[in-house]
C-alpha cells in the first residue's frame, strides 16, 4: 500500500531522513518511533507530499508521488503534528469544507459528516467554534477531518501528543478500531502506545532506520539483555559469590535488603539453577522474577547507544552527533 | 471547481469574521463619504468649472490611491502568511487541491471583498443621478478601472503574503511594492527621452485611472493590469511550491 524507497532529505548541513525504505502492506497499522528530531516527521511530510523529498521515491496505493502528487494526497488521511486548525470556523463548517476541498461528493457530504463526528466523539460540539475547544476534542477534529474523504491510508503524527490520560486511552481505542479498515501508520515516541496498537514498528534514528519488525521480533533481538531479579535472606557475600558461579551469569548487582539483579547471557533461564543453590546452601528465597525486555528497551538500547555505550566512536565523528542530537 | 469555490467560502467567513474587515469597511465608508462630500461642496462653488463628479471621486483625487495603496496589504495580508504560520498550510498543501487552485480562490476571495468595500459607493452614483442627469458611460469605466486596478494591486498583496510568515512583514513588503508600481508611470514626468518616456506614460497607473473615469476605455490599460496581475499570481504559486515544508 505504501512503498518507501531510499527516501532522503538532505538540508544545509546534515541529512534529516537518510536513505530509509519501507513497505507498508495493506491493512497494516505502523509505528514509527523515534527520539525527537530523528526525522519521523520529516519522513511523514515527505510522504504526504508536503515536503520534496532529495532522492528516493514514494508509491501510495500503486501511484507515483513525484509523477501525481494530487492523486497520493487524495489517497491519504493526514493527521499532522501540530493539529492546526481555524480557530474562526465551526466544527460542522470546517468539517464540511474539508469534504469539499478533498474531493467527496456534495450528496455524500452529509452522511460522511454524521459518521466522522461520531466515531470520533465530537458530535456534541458541532456547531461550536474550533477555537473554544479544548486541546482533546481539536485533536479529535483534526483526526476526523483526516477521515472525511475515507482515505485507504492514515498518516497521523504524534496523535496523542497534549492529551489527558483519559483522552489519550480513547484516542488509542479509535487508532486501534481504524486500523481495521485502514492502512496506518502512525508516529510516536511513547512506547505502551505502540505495542497496544500496532502489529509492526519501525525505529528510526538519526535519520535512519534501525529496526523493523513487530514488537515481539524486536524484543527477541535483544535476548542479551534479560535479566533475572531476587531477593534472598543470607549473608550478601555469600550469595554474592553463588550466583556469580552459576554458568551464564555475567554480572551480580546487589540492590540492598538482599535484592540482587542478575544479568544472564543471551537468553538462558536459571530460575532453576538459582532455586537449586538457594535450597544447596539453606538460602531463604523470598523473591524471583524474570524480566523480558520490553519495547522500552530496545528502544533505549538502538538509539542511545551512541551516547552511552561508544562514547569514543562519538568523539570520532562529532558534527553529524551534535547536530542530531 | 467545487474545491476552489470551498475555498473561496472558507476564506471569506476569515474575513467576516474578523474585527479587521470591519474596521477597513468603516474606515473605507468614513473616507469615501468625506470624500465625495468634499467634491460636491467644490462643484457647488460658482468659481469651479462644469466637471463630473464621479471623474473626481474615481482616482480624480490622491484620495482613492491614498486609500488603495494602504487598504490593499491591509486586505491580502493575511491570506498566505498566516496559513503558514498557523500551519493550516500543510493541511491545505496535503489535500488534494494544487497551488495554483489555492492562489486562485485567495485571489478571489480577496477580490470579492474588495468589491463589497467598493459597493456602498454606489449610493452616491445613484444620489447624483437622482440630482442631476449622470452619463453612465464614464461611471460603467470608473468602476471597470477599479475592478482591474484592485486585480492587479491584490495580487500583489497575496504574492508577498506568499513569501513571508509573518503578516504585518507581508503588509510592509506589499505596500513597498505597490509604491514601486505605483510610482513606476509617475516617474514619467522626469523623464527625457521621447521612449523611456513613451514606456513609463504606460506604465501610469494614475492616467489609466484618470482614463477610466473619463469614459474611455483604452485596451492598452486593460491588458496591462490584466498581465501584471496575473504575472503575479504566477509568482504568488511559484513562491508558494517553493516554500513547501518550510
Amino acid at each position: 500500500m505504501i512503498e518507501v524507497q531510499g527516501l532522503t532529505k538532505r538540508f544545509v548541513d546534515k541529512d534529516a531522513v537518510a536513505d530509509v525504505s519501507f513497505f507498508v502492506p495493506e491493512g497494516e497499522v505502523l509505528g514509527f518511533l523515534g527520539p525527537n528530531g530523528a526525522g519521523k516527521t520529516t519522513t511523514m511530510r515527505m510522504i504526504t507530499g508536503y515536503l520534496p523529498p532529495s532522492a528516493g521515491s514514494v508509491r501510495v496505493a500503486g501511484i507515483e508521488l513525484a509523477r501525481e502528487p494530487l492523486g497520493v494526497r487524495g489517497k491519504i488521511g493526514y493527521l499532522p503534528e501540530n493539529v492546526a486548525l481555524y480557530p474562526e470556523m465551526r466544527v460542522g463548517e470546517y468539517l464540511s469544507y474539508r469534504a469539499a476541498i478533498e474531493g467527496v461528493p456534495r450528496v455524500h457530504t452529509q452522511a460522511r459528516l454524521d459518521e466522522v463526528c461520531e466515531r470520533t466523539m465530537i458530535i456534541d460540539v458541532r456547531s461550536q467554534i474550533i477555537g473554544t475547544l479544548s486541546k482533546g476534542y481539536r485533536q479529535r477534529v483534526g483526526l476526523a477531518a483526516a477521515l472525511i474523504h475515507q482515505p485507504p491510508v492514515l498518516i497521523l503524527d504524534e496523535p496523542t501528543v497534549g492529551l489527558d490520560p483519559r483522552q489519550i486511552v480513547k484516542i488509542r481505542e479509535l487508532i486501534t478500531e481504524l486500523g481495521r479498515d485502514h492502512t496506518v501508520i502512525l508516529s510516536t515516541h511513547i512506547l505502551p502506545e505502540v505495542e497496544q496498537i500496532c502489529r509492526r514498528v519501525l525505529i528510526i534514528d538519526n535519520g535512519k532506520l534501525v529496526a523493523d519488525g513487530t514488537p515481539e521480533q524486536l524484543r527477541a533481538g535483544l535476548q542479551g539483555a534479560a535479566e533475572l531479579r531476587v531477593q534472598i535472606e543470607a549473608s550478601e557475600d555469600d550469595v554474592r559469590t553463588g550466583l556469580t558461579s552459576l554458568p551464564g551469569v555475567t554480572e551480580v548487582e546487589s540492590a540492598g535488603s538482599g535484592r540482587f539483579v542478575i544479568a544472564v547471557e543471551g537468553g538462558l533461564d536459571l530460575r532453576r539453577a538459582v532455586f537449586s543453590l538457594a535450597v544447596e546452601r539453606s538460602w531463604v528465597l523470598l523473591e524471583m522474577a524474570q524480566t523480558t525486555p520490553s519495547l522500552e528497551d530496545v528502544f533505549l538500547r538502538l538509539t542511545t547507544r551512541d551516547a552511552a555505550g561508544e562514547a569514543p566512536a562519538e568523539a570520532a565523528m562529532p558534527e553529524g552527533e551534535v547536530a542530531n542530537a | 471547481m467545487r474545491k476552489t469555490w470551498a475555498l473561496v467560502w472558507r476564506e471569506l467567513i476569515a474575513y467576516f469574521s474578523s474585527p479587521l474587515a470591519y474596521v477597513v469597511m468603516t474606515a473605507f465608508l468614513f473616507i469615501n463619504g468625506y470624500v465625495f462630500w468634499l467634491i460636491v461642496a467644490y462643484l457647488n462653488d460658482p468659481r469651479t468649472q462644469a466637471m463630473a463628479p464621479l471623474k473626481l471621486l474615481f482616482g480624480g483625487t490622491i484620495f482613492f490611491w491614498l486609500f488603495v495603496l494602504f487598504v490593499v496589504p491591509v486586505i491580502t495580508m493575511r491570506l498566505l502568511a498566516e496559513e503558514r504560520r498557523s500551519g493550516t498550510l500543510e493541511v491545505l498543501l496535503t489535500a488534494p487541491v494544487s497551488e495554483t487552485q489555492v492562489v486562485i480562490a485567495k485571489f478571489l476571495s480577496a477580490f470579492a471583498f474588495y468589491v463589497v468595500l467598493w459597493l456602498p459607493t454606489l449610493a452616491y452614483v445613484a444620489i447624483l443621478a437622482s440630482y442631476s442627469k449622470l452619463d453612465w458611460g464614464p461611471v460603467a469605466a470608473g468602476y471597470l478601472g477599479i475592478a482591474l486596478l484592485g486585480g492587479l494591486f491584490l495580487s500583489i498583496g497575496l504574492f508577498t503574503s506568499a513569501l513571508v510568515r509573518n503578516q504585518i512583514l507581508a503588509a510592509i513588503l506589499a505596500f513597498a511594492l505597490l509604491v514601486v508600481v505605483f510610482s513606476l508611470g509617475l516617474v514619467e514626468n522626469l523623464a527625457t527621452g521621447e521612449t523611456l518616456k513613451g514606456m513609463l506614460g504606460y506604465m501610469n497607473l494614475w492616467n489609466h485611472m484618470d482614463d477610466y473615469a473619463r469614459g474611455i476605455l483604452d485596451t492598452r490599460h486593460v491588458v496591462y493590469s490584466l498581465s501584471l496581475c496575473g504575472l503575479f499570481l504566477f509568482l504568488a504559486t511559484k513562491a508558494l511550491e517553493a516554500s513547501k515544508g518550510r
